[in-house]
């Protein structure tokens, strides 16, 4: 498959000042599921903006299947693209399926009334997410994970083959993490589409990614498939912990233990 | 990210939440367009020659004895038409400005915009200018308070207590730019200082209510066309961005479309206060979230409020000849308290 590669060229990003994500060369692979990792502040969001158009690069560029993504007209883009922000505003005592609606938006005219197309799409992306139940609540009243689960739905109905999703995990406890993957992992498997997502635990990421893009400081420290990446070297120097990478018992993927604080201590002095 | 809302709630609070709704929003649109009906009628019906009301509404669509047609046509309609539109453009233009800065105190009043269409309708008319010219001089005052506001404020992009501050200073100053040129009216101009002050609709002529009216329709039509965008607003720069709006143009769209509906309103019957603060607040209350649906609702009770305001300032009152401007703000500043002290913990929901 080579439709929705992402590729950045040389990207530089700032915040002001602040260079954030410094010549940057990175391609992301179409038809899989791509985790960016690294530590707090090592410019995962901050990417994720630049990848969506949300922040103007200070140099290079960033191509969609080749072609420059600032010269393409924003509803344009957001009809291949589509994302969930780290925070989203939840509007005031808005219904799921008012929410859900709004991801129509790229797809209509200034005064185009509402189609079935649009019906169907959001029918489709509350049945997908399991929030077909919740569509009359307000979004507000509702669980962590049920709210993430509505806003998933929202990008869905937007109907993008490519999906971003900035630590769609963060702040759900480990059930609702796992539903929250589980739904991504169907996204890829049953729906065909691209995800690239920033994630915070290493052992998640290795379990659903096909690729993992590892990044410090802004650069980028490793690229590649989970299980050709993912060692105790690149955790040590990417985290600064020292760690054993040891087959996951239960998929076989990498899973990082990070060692007892005995051992981290003379592992530091040494 | 636990906070007070992931809180259980009282127990009957869902309940009475979920009377709001398409049903309900539909209910009190038909009650305003037959308030805001009786109201019409009612207006050009009282008057030193009391008429029925069938007489009267015959009477407004031309029908009937020549007499009363010209009493209800020419003297009592431009008042009622003028109240009517300048109802619809403030509480319209509060009800963006509220949603569009997500904060409860921003409204043409509180901004300044009022204010600088009153002193540039006041600057027109010292100037000797027709009155065709008065609404677009409002605009441009407006315009200019809006732009002031932007160069005081916004500079550095500053936050929304700041602007609201900033807008108080913008307003005063206008005003007290106002009302220097009202003392220095020349007498034949005298009478029309209530308007420009404190918001009047007396002695409103066709000419005008249709100048302004025109243009007040035409905005309206822009703002509904520009709702959707400005509920993808709402869900903040980042979701709103990778939905493909272009959120500053956007912004700066429905800002202009709210300016001009408040300085055409302002253009027609000064700075009448409370209308475009209140309304939008009492329909939120009534209504619940806002949609399309609860923004024409606004409109309508905008006008049946300044309507029913000027009614009483003419004929309930003990004091004749009181301007509908200090009914509106006797009735809207306690109505405000009261919803502000009860809204309190409610408005400051933004990040979910």
């Amino acid at each position: 498959m080579t439709a929705d590669r992402l590729a950045t060229h040389g990207l530089d990003l700032r915040y002001g000042d602040r260079l954030v994500v410094g010549g940057l060369d990175l391609e992301l692979p179409g038809g899989a599921v791509t985790a960016v990792v690294g530590p707090n502040a090592c410019g995962k969001s901050t990417l994720l903006r630049g990848l969506t158009r949300l922040l103007a690069p200070a140099a290079g560029t960033v191509t969609l299947d080749g072609a420059d993504i600032h010269r393409m007209s924003a509803k344009a883009l957001a009809l291949r693209m589509g994302l969930l922000p780290q925070q989203p505003v939840t509007p005031e005592a808005i219904t799921v399926e008012a929410l859900v609606r709004l991801g129509r938006y790229p797809h209509q005219k200034l005064l185009s009334p509402w189609s079935a197309a649009d019906q169907a799409a959001v029918d489709a992306a509350l049945a997908r997410t399991g929030t077909d139940v919740l569509r009359d609540q307000p979004v507000d009243r509702l669980s962590g994970g049920q709210r993430q689960r509505a806003w998933i739905a929202l990008a869905l109905a937007q109907d993008t083959d490519l999906l971003l999703l900035d630590e769609p995990t963060t702040f759900l406890d480990l059930r609702h993490q796992l539903d929250v993957l589980d739904l991504v992992a169907e996204l890829h498997t049953e729906a065909g589409r691209t995800v690239v997502m920033v994630l915070h635990d290493l052992g998640q990421a290795a379990r659903y990614a096909d690729h993992l893009v590892v990044l410090k400081d802004g650069r980028l420290a490793a690229s590649g498939a989970p299980a050709d990446v993912l060692d105790a070297e690149l955790v040590r120097s990417v985290f600064g912990v020292e760690c054993r990478v040891i087959p996951d018992p239960e998929t076989g993927t990498p899973l990082v233990v990070p060692l007892g604080r005995a051992a981290r201590r003379c592992a530091v002095t040494a | 990210m636990t906070d007070v809302r992931d809180l259980p709630r009282a127990p009957g609070r869902p309940a009475a939440r979920r009377v709001h709704g398409p049903r309900r929003t539909l209910l009190l649109l038909a009650l305003a367009a037959v308030a805001l009906l009786a109201l019409i009628v009612t207006s050009v019906a009282v008057g030193e020659i009391p008429l029925g009301p069938v007489v009267a509404l015959k009477g407004l669509l031309g029908l009937g004895e020549r007499a009363d047609v010209v009493v209800v046509q020419q003297f009592r309609a431009p008042r009622m038409a003028a109240a009517v539109v300048a109802g619809l453009g403030l509480a319209v233009a509060g009800a963006l400005l509220q949603r569009l800065f997500r904060n409860p105190l921003a409204s043409p009043d509180v901004m300044g915009v009022t204010g600088g269409a009153s002193f540039g309708a006041v600057a027109m008319l010292a100037a000797g200018a027709p009155q065709a010219l008065i609404p677009p001089a409002a605009l441009g005052g407006g315009v200019l308070a809006a732009v002031l506001l932007g160069a005081f404020a916004w500079r550095s992009g500053a936050g929304v207590t700041r602007l609201v501050l900033v807008g108080l200073a913008v307003q005063a100053g206008l005003s007290a730019a106002v009302n220097f040129m009202v003392v220095r009216f020349p007498t034949e101009l005298a009478g029309s200082a209530l308007q420009w002050t404190t918001g009047s609709v007396y002695g409103r002529t066709w000419a005008e209510v249709g100048a302004a009216g025109g243009a007040v329709a035409l905005a309206l039509a822009v703002a509904f066309a520009q709702h959707r965008r400005l509920a993808v607003l709402d869900l903040g720069d980042d979701s709103a961005g990778a939905l493909g709006l272009g959120t500053s143009a956007a912004r700066l769209q429905i800002l202009v479309t709210a300016i001009a509906l408040a300085s055409l309103a302002a253009a027609l019957t000064g700075p009448v206060a409370f209308v475009a603060l209140a309304v939008p607040h009492l329909v939120r209350f009534l209504a619940g979230p806002p949609t399309a649906a609860t923004l024409a609702l606004t409109g309508l009770a905008g006008a049946v409020l300044l309507l029913a305001s000027d009614l009483v300032a003419q004929y309930l009152l003990p004091v004749s000849g009181l301007p509908v401007g200090v009914v509106t703000a006797t009735l809207g500043a306690p109505w405000l308290l009261v919803l502000m002290i009860r809204q309190s913990s409610s408005v400051h929901r933004s990040a979910r």
